[in-house]
C-alpha cells in the first residue's frame, strides 16, 4: 500500500526535520564562533607558527565547497584514520570548521578596525595585552563584527541543507522523502523553502536586535 | 594510514573531464546570472514602485532559501510542468537564477554609485532612456562591479559541487565515483579540496587583474 496523500503526520515530519536543521545550526553557529574567535586571538598575539597555519587552513576551508569538506570528513577520515563519523559528527565538524574560518576573517578584521592609537594609548596606562583585549577591543569589534557575522549565519542556515546528501534527517531530507512519497514537488519544495525563509529571516530580526544593543552607544541620542 | 595520491593517476583524466564540466556549467551560469542580474539591477533602480518591489521579493528569496533546495524544486518540479530538460540544463538554469540574486546587488550597488550628473548630462543631451541606460550606466556599473562580481562567480564555482546532488558529473560529482572505485575517499577529497581552492585562487587573481586593467583610468574615483 502506498500514501501518495499528504497526511497530518507529514506536518511532524517537517517540524521534526526543521529541528534538526536549527538545532545543528545553533550547535555548530556556537563552536565556529567560539573557535574562529580563539583563531583571531592567537594571530592577535602573533602565536609564531600557529597563526599562519590557522590563517592557511582558514583560507583553505573557505575556498573549497562545503560539500567536498562534508564528503572528505564522512567518507574519508574513517577510510584513513579508521576512526567512526556518524553523519551527525560529520557536520557538526564540518560546519563548526567552515563558520570558524568566516568568523576568523571577520574577527580579525575587527580587531584591526579599532585604531591602534587606542592599543598604544592603553598599554601606555599600564594594561596587558589581555587587558586590552578584553577591555579595549573586543566591545568596539563585536560591534564592529555583528553585521557581517548575521550575513555570515543566515549563510550558514542554507549551508545546513547539504548535510542531507550524507543522511542526516534535516529539513532538506525530510522535502526529498515527502517528495519521493507524494510526488508533488511543487507543494513540497515551497514549503520547505518557505521554512528555510522564515528561519532565514528570524535568524537576520535577532541579529538586527543585537547589532542595536552593541551599537547603542555611539547611536545619535538627539540633542 | 599513508597518503598515496599514486591511485589516482589511472583516474586523472576521469576528474579532469569533470572539471572541465565544472568550468563549462560556470562559465555559462556566470554569463546567465549577469545578464540576469543586469535586468533585476535596472528593475530595482527603477522609477516605478511595483518594479522595484518586484525585484527585491525575487532577490530576497533567491538568497534567503538554500540553493539544495532551490535546485530539487527545478529538478523535480519542472518535468511537472512538461518541460523535460536534462540535469546540465536544470543545473545551468538553477545556478544563473540563484547566482543573478547576487549579481543584481553588484551591478546595483554599481548602478548607485554613479555620479548623479552623468545621468543628468545625458538626458540633457537628448539621449533616449534606452540609450542612457545600454551605453551609459550600465558600462560604468558594470566595470566598477568587476571585483564583487567576481566573488559572485568564485561562490558559484563552489556552489556548483551540489549539482553532483542531481546526478550532474561534474568535478565533485566525478570524484564521488573515483572514491567508490579506488576505495580510497580521503585522497580523492583531499585533493578535490587542493584543487578547488587553487582554482578559485587562480580566479580571483585573474578578477582582479581584470578589474585593475578595466578601470585603468579611474582607479582613485572608485577603487
Amino acid at each position: 500500500m502506498r500514501y501518495t496523500e499528504f497526511t497530518p503526520y507529514d506536518i511532524v515530519l517537517l517540524a521534526q526535520g526543521l529541528g534538526v536543521s536549527l538545532a545543528l545550526f545553533l550547535a555548530t553557529s556556537a563552536i565556529g564562533l567560539v573557535l574562529g574567535t580563539l583563531w583571531a586571538v592567537t594571530r592577535f598575539y602573533r602565536v609564531p607558527v600557529l597563526s599562519q597555519a590557522l590563517a592557511f587552513l582558514a583560507e583553505l576551508l573557505k575556498n573549497s565547497p562545503v560539500l567536498v569538506q562534508l564528503f572528505l570528513v564522512f567518507f574519508g577520515f574513517p577510510a584513513f584514520f579508521r576512526v567512526n563519523v556518524t553523519p551527525v559528527e560529520a557536520a557538526l565538524i564540518t560546519l563548526s570548521a567552515n563558520t570558524a574560518a568566516f568568523v576568523y576573517v571577520i574577527a580579525v578584521s575587527g580587531i584591526e578596525s579599532v585604531g591602534r592609537d587606542q592599543i598604544e594609548a592603553a598599554r601606555v596606562f599600564g594594561l596587558t595585552r589581555w587587558q586590552v583585549l578584553r577591555r579595549v577591543i573586543a566591545p568596539q569589534a563585536a560591534a564592529f563584527a555583528t553585521g557581517p557575522l548575521v550575513a555570515l549565519l543566515v549563510n550558514q542556515l542554507q549551508v545546513t541543507s547539504l548535510i542531507s546528501v550524507i543522511g542526516v534527517a534535516d529539513l532538506t531530507k525530510i522535502g526529498n522523502i515527502l517528495n519521493l512519497r507524494t510526488l508533488k514537488p511543487f507543494v513540497v519544495w515551497t514549503v520547505v523553502g518557505l521554512l528555510y525563509y522564515l528561519a532565514a529571516k528570524l535568524v537576520a530580526l535577532i541579529g538586527a536586535r543585537i547589532e542595536t544593543r552593541l551599537r547603542a552607544h555611539s547611536a545619535w541620542r538627539g540633542l | 594510514m599513508q597518503l598515496d595520491l599514486s591511485v589516482l593517476a589511472p583516474h586523472a583524466g576521469f576528474l579532469w573531464r569533470g572539471a572541465i564540466l565544472t568550468a563549462e556549467v560556470c562559465g555559462l551560469a556566470i554569463l546567465g546570472s549577469v545578464v540576469l542580474g543586469a535586468l533585476v539591477a535596472i528593475a530595482r533602480t527603477a522609477s516605478s514602485r511595483w518594479l522595484r518591489g518586484l525585484a527585491a521579493v525575487y532577490v530576497d528569496l533567491f538568497r534567503n532559501v538554500p540553493f539544495l533546495v532551490q535546485l530539487f524544486f527545478f529538478y523535480y518540479g519542472l518535468p511537472e510542468l512538461g518541460i523535460y530538460i536534462d540535469a546540465f540544463t536544470t543545473g545551468v538554469l538553477a545556478l544563473s537564477i540563484a547566482g543573478g540574486a547576487y549579481a543584481s546587488d553588484a551591478i546595483r550597488s554599481g548602478i548607485l554609485a554613479i555620479d548623479p550628473g552623468i545621468i543628468e548630462a545625458a538626458e540633457v543631451s537628448g539621449l533616449s532612456r534606452r540609450v542612457i541606460f545600454t551605453r551609459i550606466v550600465l558600462p560604468i556599473a558594470l566595470r566598477t562591479s568587476i571585483r564583487p562580481l567576481g566573488s559572485v562567480l568564485i561562490n558559484m564555482i563552489l556552489t556548483s559541487s551540489i549539482l553532483s546532488a542531481i546526478t550532474l558529473n561534474e568535478l565533485t560529482g566525478s570524484g564521488r565515483i573515483v572514491a567508490s572505485d579506488t576505495f580510497r575517499p580521503f585522497e580523492v577529497y583531499a585533493v578535490l579540496l587542493v584543487a578547488y581552492a587553487a582554482l578559485t585562487w587562480t580566479v580571483s587573481l585573474a578578477v582582479n587583474l581584470l578589474h585593475r586593467r578595466m578601470n585603468r583610468g579611474i582607479t582613485q574615483a572608485v577603487a
